[in-house]
């Protein structure tokens, strides 16, 4: 099976040390994975080079066999949706017209959204529950509302791929379940997902597989259940050894709702 | 569902439609409205009757009235139009560009350094004649454009543009091209013509142009909103920020020296007619931001056409209120945007958006 996007030896760094090295990685067709690892590991980046605005230093990263350094930003966007962490706008755009530029990449020089335009528009914002806000201002929606309209302009984009950058970020509790209810029904859509993760207790269930980065260029990608474990994690995030009974109970509690 | 939803989808689009072609429809008809007003207005009053009947076929204009109107009013009322256009437009485009409402080509400096190019052509190279005129409008747009990229490059953090930060520079840049165009003014060789102009450009005053000054003019307006058309939906996406842009497919780094060149152009032939007239790019955009909402698209032949009326109507006060004397418009619209520009910077400092 081909995969949809492959990362092939990827080097990268910014000046000062290198973030990754031989980096491999695949990505097919309706998985779900949660990128996760301690703070200025490089998840961002990872999505970055995802989405072909950061080319790698070495090695390259293919959309189904095409590096994606030959192809132009604006293709790549035709397959490739990237949401983000933070937005600001200066203008009081309406949800509809925020969602609306996720077709960007599909018009041309002249002329407006075609009726293909405007149902991509709809199908986006109806996966995502947003529709009933659609002509609300944007700078006005609470953050858990903001998180679902950005994710609304990346699926207008009609991606094969949906890269989030924490999207649970800043979010309360019930915000937060929310948001991995919406990563839950667009898997379920067969919508094929990258997401950047903070909190590793709601990846269980939702999410077909983890990428764990740790800050010595060690990368381990696997299941859930196979990645989420105590003595890995404490290596990962350098966790002082007297929170380990804290990382025990995230891990039993995973247990306890697998059952 | 699915079709009482399209139904709504299509009414409220439509609604939009409807509500932006009748905005154009009453800005176009306002405008040829008042200039058909501002033709009858002056130190010697022509009846709109007159017009009407010389129109007509009814009754012939007498010969002095014939030099009034086609050889003084009426190329001072395109003036006016063409002015007005540019300034609001480029002040669109700019506050696109920078992401700032408060943008303007007065108050972000791209007037001064039109003016400086503008005074380089009248001081420094001889006669204003017509392929002079030419020169002076190329060197306004030289200017201009040199001017933003500079105060771009001052004011700039990681693509954004900071309210203070790009008052400032416009402000530093601004005095300092207007200063320098005074010191230009000095190096005149034969005192007179190129002084009066000078001391025109910074009043802000509409002079009386001649009919091929206009047509240059004319020419790029023409291309500053012909240019303006396929920018207007990238900066719509310009102001989601640079790294949605990017994702999005649109090339920040293309699009922007394309709006700083097209603002240019339209600021340029702007100032070669009428010097610094303030705060008109800043205050059109923002009226009909609150009408039509945000989007680019639907602003820009709005904005085109209620920067003309604006112009017009204003030009045509300045011309007419101390008459037979007359008022430089600059000061009028300095009096009607100041305070506005005043209430917008209080506003801003307390919307954390900006």
């Amino acid at each position: 099976m081909t995969p949809l996007l492959e990362f092939v030896r990827v080097g990268f760094g910014y000046g000062n040390g290198s973030l990754f090295d031989d980096f491999d990685a695949k990505i097919f067709a309706s998985d779900c994975i949660a990128l996760v690892g301690p703070n200025g590991v490089g998840k961002t980046t990872l999505l970055r080079l995802a989405a072909g605005s950061l080319a790698p230093d070495l090695g390259e990263v293919r959309l189904k066999h095409k590096t994606l350094v030959s192809l132009r930003q604006r293709e790549i966007a035709k397959s490739i949706a990237f949401v983000p962490q933070n937005v600001e706008i200066p203008f009081p755009f309406t949800v509809e017209q925020f969602v609306e530029q996720g077709r960007t990449p599909f018009l041309r020089l002249f002329g407006g959204l075609s009726a293909a335009d405007r149902t991509a528009v709809e199908r986006a914002m109806e996966l995502t529950d947003t529709w009933s806000l659609r002509s609300r201002v944007f700078n006005q929606l609470s953050g858990g509302e903001r998180q679902r309209v950005k994710i609304a302009l990346g699926l207008a984009q009609q991606p094969q791929l949906l890269l989030l950058d924490e999207p649970m970020q800043q979010l309360d509790i019930g915000r937060q379940f929310e948001m991995i209810d919406l990563i839950g029904s667009l898997r379920r859509e067969g919508i094929t997902i990258l997401a950047a993760m903070h909190d590793l207790t709601l990846i269980e269930g939702v999410f077909s597989s983890v990428w764990l980065l740790s800050p010595d260029g060690e990368t381990l990608q696997g299941p859930p259940a196979q990645v989420l474990q105590p003595e890995i994690l404490e290596r990962a995030f350098h966790c002082p050894p007297r929170h380990r009974p804290m990382l025990v109970k995230r891990a039993r509690s995973r247990m306890e709702k697998a059952i | 569902m699915e079709v009482a939803r399209e139904q709504a989808g299509n009414a409220r689009g439509g609604q939009h439609d409807r509500r932006q072609l009748w905005l154009l429809a009453m800005l176009l008809a306002a405008l040829a409205l008042a200039m058909l007003v501002a033709l009858g207005m002056g130190a010697v009053r022509v009846p709109l009757r007159a017009l009407v009947e010389s129109a007509t076929g009814f009754r012939p204009l007498s010969g002095d009235q014939r030099v009034i109107l086609f050889a003084i009013r009426l190329p001072r009322i395109i003036a006016a139009v063409l002015i007005g256009s540019g300034l609001s437009v480029s002040g669109l485009l700019f506050q696109g560009l920078f992401r700032n409402p408060l943008a303007d080509p007065y108050v972000i400096g791209s007037s001064g350094g039109a003016l400086l190019g503008a005074a380089v052509g009248v001081f420094l190279l001889p006669a204003v004649s017509v392929a002079g005129f030419g020169t002076t409008a190329l060197l306004a747009f030289a200017g201009a454009m040199g001017s933003i990229l500079l105060v771009y490059w001052l004011a700039s953090v990681d693509g954004r543009t900071p309210v203070v930060a790009l008052l400032l520079a416009g402000f530093a840049v601004s005095t300092m091209l207007s200063y320098s165009s005074y010191f230009l003014e000095t190096l005149d060789q034969d005192f007179g013509a190129g002084m009066h102009i000078l001391s025109a450009w910074l009043h802000g005053t509409v002079t009386q142009p001649t009919w091929p000054q206009l047509a240059i003019v004319a020419a790029m307006v023409a291309v500053g909103l012909a240019g303006s058309a396929p920018l207007a939906r990238r900066l719509n996406t310009l102001a989601l920020g640079e790294e949605y842009a990017t994702h999005l497919g649109v090339s920040v780094q293309q699009t922007r020296i394309a709006v700083i060149a097209i603002g240019s152009i339209l600021t340029a032939a702007a100032v070669a007619l009428g010097g610094l007239i303030s705060f008109t790019g800043l205050i059109i955009p923002h009226i009909l931001r609150m009408i039509l909402g945000p989007d680019h698209v639907r602003l820009l032949p709005a904005t085109a056409l209620a920067g003309a009326l604006f112009l017009l109507v204003a030009d045509t006060a300045a011309r007419t209120v101390i008459a037979p004397s007359e008022l430089p418009v600059g000061v009028l619209t300095a009096f009607i945007g100041g305070p506005f520009f005043l209430y917008l910077l209080r506003k801003a400092r307390r919307e954390v958006t900006l």
